[in-house]
């Protein structure tokens, strides 16, 4: 598996993004659903400086991503794929990491303007963005937080769906190609 | 020289004028009670916004000095809404079983080095203990700051106790300090 994307299939390192900020995107849903549930123990404590680790976590690799992105390109889209559903898909992407951007900045804001420490899994101390308590803000950035998450959920869902219908119902390579590789010419996996 | 003599004859003066046990009173805008902890291993600053402070105090006359200080728990605030409701509640300050807290000046002295050291009993959440403050006391003609320092446990009072223990969650070690201006009573 070549680290660069090619005409054909994603780079490795572009699916080691990818899986990794799956798989931390939803572990993070689980605990910030799960979380604000509990009720205050500082095991309640441990679970949210985690929920802002991860989150942080994710703001640094969608960061790296995106840059590493700009460097190389993108793999040809099917030959079959209609004109509108090229755009839709590139549209779709794009909203994914607008979102994926968004998401742990608006944590970010939030947790600023409650106050509340912010410690990268208790290694390093990361910057308030409001300079302190902002309680008029706090309400607003928490609604901002909770309404992106659901609309990452939606996009997620289509995402996902997306990716099955062109694995199952297109039998083309999308989802292998993010997976275990496009098949070659002979119809073998590489 | 002579010069110097009536320099040293006004200080002289000024010093015995200043040795009557002079109670002060405490001007509470400009003044503050504040305290520094830590919560996951973050420093953080609160205050308490109400308290009543019964000053006697003259640099000259330490064996007549007195604090008598009657703190509002429930005026804190830790610019967390969420960190204060917390603090007042059973598990910490419990303001519903102990509204007030007070510390009370036993004597006054001098270290070595020429600090001044204020000896007392703090009573917080039904626990007393001894505790010093270290005195800094800048008289200014009707006026003078008062400036107050003092090391506490929070384990020591019982608040945060059990589960709440875990000084990696919240500090044990808590500084108070006092910053008061004063106006001189007649």
């Amino acid at each position: 598996m070549p680290l660069r994307s090619t005409e054909q299939g994603w780079g490795a390192l572009v699916r080691t993004f990818h899986w990794l900020i799956a798989v931390l995107i939803v572990a993070q849903g689980v605990i910030g659903l799960t979380m604000v549930q509990m009720g205050l123990t500082p095991a309640k404590v441990r679970v949210f400086a985690l929920h802002k680790s991860i989150g942080m976590t994710i703001l640094a690799l969608v960061l790296l991503r995106i840059a590493w992105r700009l460097t190389e390109r993108r793999p040809a889209d099917p030959a079959a794929m209609p004109r509108w559903q090229r755009r839709a898909a590139h549209a779709l992407h794009l909203a994914l990491y607008a979102l994926i951007l968004a998401l742990p900045l608006s944590g970010w804001w939030f947790n600023s303007t409650a106050n509340a420490p912010l410690v990268w899994f208790g290694w390093f101390d990361l910057p308030s963005l409001t300079g302190g308590y902002a309680p008029i803000w706090k309400p607003r950035a928490l609604l901002l937080h909770q309404t992106l998450f659901w609309i990452l959920v939606a996009l997620l869902a289509g995402h996902v769906g997306a990716a099955f219908w062109h694995h199952f119902r297109e039998r083309d390579d999308v989802l292998r190609r993010m997976t275990i590789g496009p098949r070659k010419q002979n119809g073998e996996a590489r | 020289m002579k010069r110097f003599g009536g320099l040293c004859i006004a200080m002289l003066l000024g010093w015995a004028t200043a040795a009557l046990a002079q109670t002060w009173q405490v001007d509470a805008t400009h003044s503050a009670l504040t305290f520094t902890n830590t919560y996951q291993n973050v420093e953080y600053t609160g205050q308490f916004h109400r308290f009543d402070a019964e000053i006697v105090y003259d640099p000259n006359d330490l064996a007549h000095a007195k604090f008598d200080v009657s703190v509002d728990i429930a005026s804190l605030d830790t610019q967390n809404s969420e960190r204060d409701h917390t603090a007042l509640g059973a598990d910490f300050f419990d303001t519903a079983k102990f509204p007030k807290a007070h510390f009370v000046t036993t004597a006054f002295r001098k270290t070595a080095d020429g600090r001044v050291v204020a000896d007392g009993v703090l009573t917080l959440r039904g626990v007393s203990k001894p505790v010093a403050l270290t005195v800094r006391f800048k008289p200014d003609g009707d006026t003078a700051t008062l400036d107050v320092t003092a090391q506490l446990k929070r384990l020591d009072f019982g608040i945060g106790t059990g589960q709440w223990a875990d000084p990696s969650m919240i500090g044990d070690g808590v500084t108070v300090r006092g910053h008061l201006l004063l106006h001189a009573r007649p």
